[in-house]
């Protein structure tokens, strides 16, 4: 329907480029104090449940629903043992990309998880740490002002990783999703969520929400960035991961892509059905899966 | 419910009290270091210690979550209750069937001392003034509805519990969960926000044993004047109604003819409603609504005394109960109280009046035993005694919190309101700790929810659908209790005449089945609640075809003066059972 991240809040703003250079050193005892103040705000802000990302708040439940809903089917399929629902990330290590205030990072820690939250904006990260700071279940979390492409270099390897709202800003889509592909594990897991490149996905996002009723600022959406479902499969058909045929699993080689809309009468997000066709039309899950083998 | 908490910090006398306490002046100093818990549940009565049970059941949040219950007074009392046989506490609850089934759900149920429990199999409810009666019992209940369990009797509408046979078995579900922390004989006096961070919006408890409990998720089930809400700032809405509610156990003999004890029985009388609710074959407890004056007085007499006033208060015509209360309140204002055996003859001079004959069933005095009079079954037996110790009185109250859930945009996040800290009600139709156990039932289901999706548990996002899900129909059960209770307050020309006409007392009766049938959660996944409803509709008819001119004034009775007011808490009803 609409970007759930407000600009002035998002993945990559002039507004928190402007504060990127010094915010790195937040965690450091030599903080400029009017910094961290200055962080305090913009995180209750982050963090306000009435407030601008309200609906970014009110996504996080199905998203997480649906991101178990996967692993389990995976875990089944190749018959692992399963985990009980409230640890059902137990013992995996997962990287969240555009992680903004973490909101998806905690839940995710919370579900047994080992997490590392990176985002482009150091702002995003001092507020991510701050809110983890007052909660006693995150310890298995840690956010680090990075971009995926210098833990490619690094040579971190994950067992998922997650890239939620983040690819419809993303300058070069191509090179930033072979820098998420480089760092899962071979048989690891890739969701992302996004908006399609459709009439419709322009009237809701930039001729509705941007221009008439101002829930986002003008500019936030550039049309021209939306991926179509179609794309993410022919990139990820072309990179090998949808051709393989590893052990004889049909499921794990075919990507997954669910339609996520906004019910504004009793404010939840719901999930299309697998294969229905209004998936596609505007805000998607998208799920693949890197081959086993090489 | 028992008022388990000091308020010191909203209430000047108590503070004072903290200035003096050593522990307490240093803490201002030195603050101990606050422990994390996930839930903190204030109050351990019924719903709080329900609450309690019920988390620790759910493995996705006792496996995740800390969970803490801080009662002032001792649970160890409630632990070891116990009371002689045929004896019983005066603080009884009619148990829903869809309350039992949550009980029994998660293990509660079965702690429970069964031989002090009663199956109703059937409620007899009738005017004081018109003498219009509606019975009813388990064909009122749709087959499909949850109120129709395997595990129970085919023929229960309710079951009556005393308050700390719940408890106690609440306590004893929870014993072997050690991960339930329950902090008892500890006062909260405080609750703060940290002070030293703003981005810390966790509420802090200070104990009265010197800890800080820092919660992610504090419950107030902390009762009517609930300490939580004070903190959460949420106001309520209500009033005080000018009645007093007169409870106590009462002590008759066993049915002559051996049957069981499985009528519950309710008069509507101009001063508020009796109920007759029993316990065992040869005691009920008794809940006597009626003036504040009238209840002081009642308090003051002997057991016998009383027992004779309760007869009559079920059977004699209301001009002469009307002057039976005259007598008593005389007595009262003189200083002797009224005698057993003044209040026998007083009462037996009114019968005489009214030509019932002592062997009758509308005889409120003891006769010898024998084959019970044609029509006794309609009334409750006759009351010998009442327990002693048992008489007491408290005021009714109607109170709705405006919402159940702390506002976190006034940095009063975190925090819920379940059962009397978030409503009260006139106990008229029954339903006090069975709204709070619907309560707890659905806040368990959401944390539950919250714990499976990782989230925060103290957030919006998992508290939400608990507000949105119980708040309508509390509001729906509360205004049909107040507006049953008003309308026989009424003394205008038209109310008097609509009820003389006997049109009102049918709606009135309709409401009050409505209440107790699809009160309490009944109406829950309920997909048959609107054919429910249509059955009550087909009740009026049926009663107004006895009791009045036909179906026909029925229907046209049902929009006139005062009748409006109660069809339309019974058409919100029906409404709101057919939504969900």
């Amino acid at each position: 329907m609409l970007s759930v991240i407000p600009r002035q809040l998002g993945y990559s703003t002039r507004l928190f480029r402007h504060f990127a250079t010094n915010a790195e050193s937040l965690a450091s005892p030599t903080v400029d104090p009017i910094e961290i103040e200055h962080f305090s705000k913009l995180s209750a802000q982050w963090w306000d449940e009435h407030g601008e990302l309200k609906m970014l708040h009110r996504m996080n439940p199905p998203r997480v629903a649906w991101l178990k809903e996967k692993i389990a089917e995976l875990r089944d399929l190749e018959g692992e043992p399963s985990s009980p629902s409230w640890k059902a990330l137990g013992g995996l290590r997962i990287l969240d990309i555009g992680c903004g205030g973490g909101l998806l990072s905690e839940s995710l820690a919370r579900l047994g998880a080992s997490v590392t939250g990176v985002d482009a904006a150091a702002s995003n990260i001092a507020i991510a740490r701050i809110h983890q700071s007052h909660d006693h279940s995150l310890n298995n979390l840690v956010y680090r002002h990075a971009a995926v492409e210098t833990l490619a270099v690094e040579g971190q390897q994950y067992d998922a990783v997650c890239a939620m709202e983040v690819l419809e800003h993303v300058d070069e889509p191509k090179n930033f999703l072979k820098s998420c592909a480089e760092v899962i594990k071979p048989g690891g897991h890739l969701f992302l969520s996004t908006i399609s490149r459709t009439p419709f996905a322009h009237l809701l996002t930039i001729a509705i929400a941007e221009n008439t009723l101002h829930l986002v600022s003008p500019g936030t959406h550039n049309y021209d960035k939306f991926i179509r479902p179609s794309e993410l499969i022919k990139f990820f058909k072309d990179l090998g991961w949808l051709t393989g045929t590893y052990e004889d699993r049909p499921n794990a080689q075919e990507a997954e892509v669910r339609g996520i809309m906004y019910f504004p009468g009793n404010g939840d997000w719901q999930l299309s059905n697998r294969g229905s066709s209004w998936g596609e039309q505007c805000n998607y899950l998208f799920w693949a899966r890197k081959p086993k083998t090489p | 419910m028992r008022v388990s908490v000091a308020r010191v910090r909203f209430h000047p006398a108590l503070a004072r009290v903290q200035h003096i306490t050593p522990r307490a002046r240093y803490a201002t100093t030195a603050p101990t270091p606050a422990e994390d818990y996930d839930i903190v549940i204030v109050g351990g009565g019924p719903a709080g210690l329900a609450l309690a049970g019920a988390l620790a059941s759910s493995p996705a949040v006792y496996a995740t979550s800390r969970i803490a219950l801080v009662e002032a007074g001792s649970l160890d009392k409630v632990r070891e209750w116990t009371m002689g046989e045929g004896e019983f506490s005066n603080r009884v609850s009619s148990i829903t069937n869809v309350s039992r089934e949550f009980l029994h759900g998660f293990g509660a149920w079965d702690y429970l001392d069964q031989t002090r429990t009663m199956p109703v199999e059937e409620i007899q409810a009738w005017d004081g003034l018109s003498s219009a009666r509606i019975t009813f019992n388990t064909s009122d209940i749709p087959s499909s509805s949850p109120a129709r369990s395997p595990h129970l009797r085919p023929s229960q509408i309710a079951t009556m519990v005393e308050n700390l046979n719940i408890q106690r078995a609440l306590l004893r579900t929870l014993e072997d969960k050690p991960d339930v922390n329950l902090l008892d004989n500890v006062k909260v006096l405080s609750i703060t926000r940290n002070s030293a961070d703003e981005t810390d919006d966790y509420p802090h408890l200070t104990l009265s044993d010197g800890r800080t409990l820092r919660a992610r998720l504090l419950i107030g089930a902390d009762g009517p004047s609930s300490p939580v809400r004070a903190y959460t700032q949420i106001s309520s809405y209500g009033w005080a109604y000018p009645t007093h509610a007169v409870v106590g156990t009462l002590f008759h003999r066993p049915h002559p003819l051996g049957l069981p004890n499985a009528t519950a029985f309710q008069r509507f009388l101009p001063t508020g409603p009796i109920a007759f609710l029993p316990l065992s074959p040869t005691a009920a407890s008794l809940v006597w609504s009626t003036r504040p004056e009238l209840a002081a007085a009642m308090k003051q007499l002997d057991s016998a005394a009383l027992a004779r006033y309760v007869n009559a208060a079920f059977r004699l015509p209301w001009l002469s109960l009307n002057y039976l209360n005259t007598v008593l309140l005389e007595s009262y204002a003189s200083g002797t109280p009224l005698t057993a055996s003044q209040a026998e003859e007083e009462i037996s001079f009114r019968q005489q009046a009214h030509s019932i004959d002592a062997s009758s069933a509308l005889s409120s005095l003891q006769t010898t035993i024998g084959v019970p009079a044609e029509g006794s079954d309609s009334f409750p037996p006759l009351i010998h005694s009442l327990q002693r110790g048992t008489i007491a009185s408290f005021p009714l109250r109607l109170t709705h919190a405006d919402s159940y859930l702390g506002s976190s945009s006034q940095g009063r996040g975190r925090t819920a309101l379940v059962g009397d800290a978030a409503h009260t009600c006139h106990p008229l139709a029954g339903q006090g700790l069975n709204m709070g156990l619907a309560d707890v039932c659905e806040l368990v289901r959401c944390l539950d929810a919250g714990a499976q999706h990782g989230s925060d548990l103290g957030t919006q996002v998992v508290l939400q659908p608990y507000a949105r899900n119980r708040y309508a129909a509390n509001h729906s059960m509360l205004s049909v209790t107040d507006k049953l209770h008003k309308l026989y307050a009424l003394q205008s020309w038209p109310a008097v005449w609509a009820r003389s006409t006997g049109l009102e007392v049918v709606n009135e009766l309709l409401a009050l089945k409505g209440a107790i049938m699809l009160g309490g959660g009944a109406a829950r996944e309920e997909p048959n609640a609107g054919k429910a409803a249509m059955r009550f509709a087909a009740d009026a008819v049926e009663v107004g075809a006895s009791t009045l001119y036909g179906a026909k004034a029925l229907l046209s009775g049902l929009g006139s003066i005062a009748g409006t007011v109660v069809g339309k808490a019974v058409g919100s009803l029906i409404t709101n059972a057919g939504k969900q």
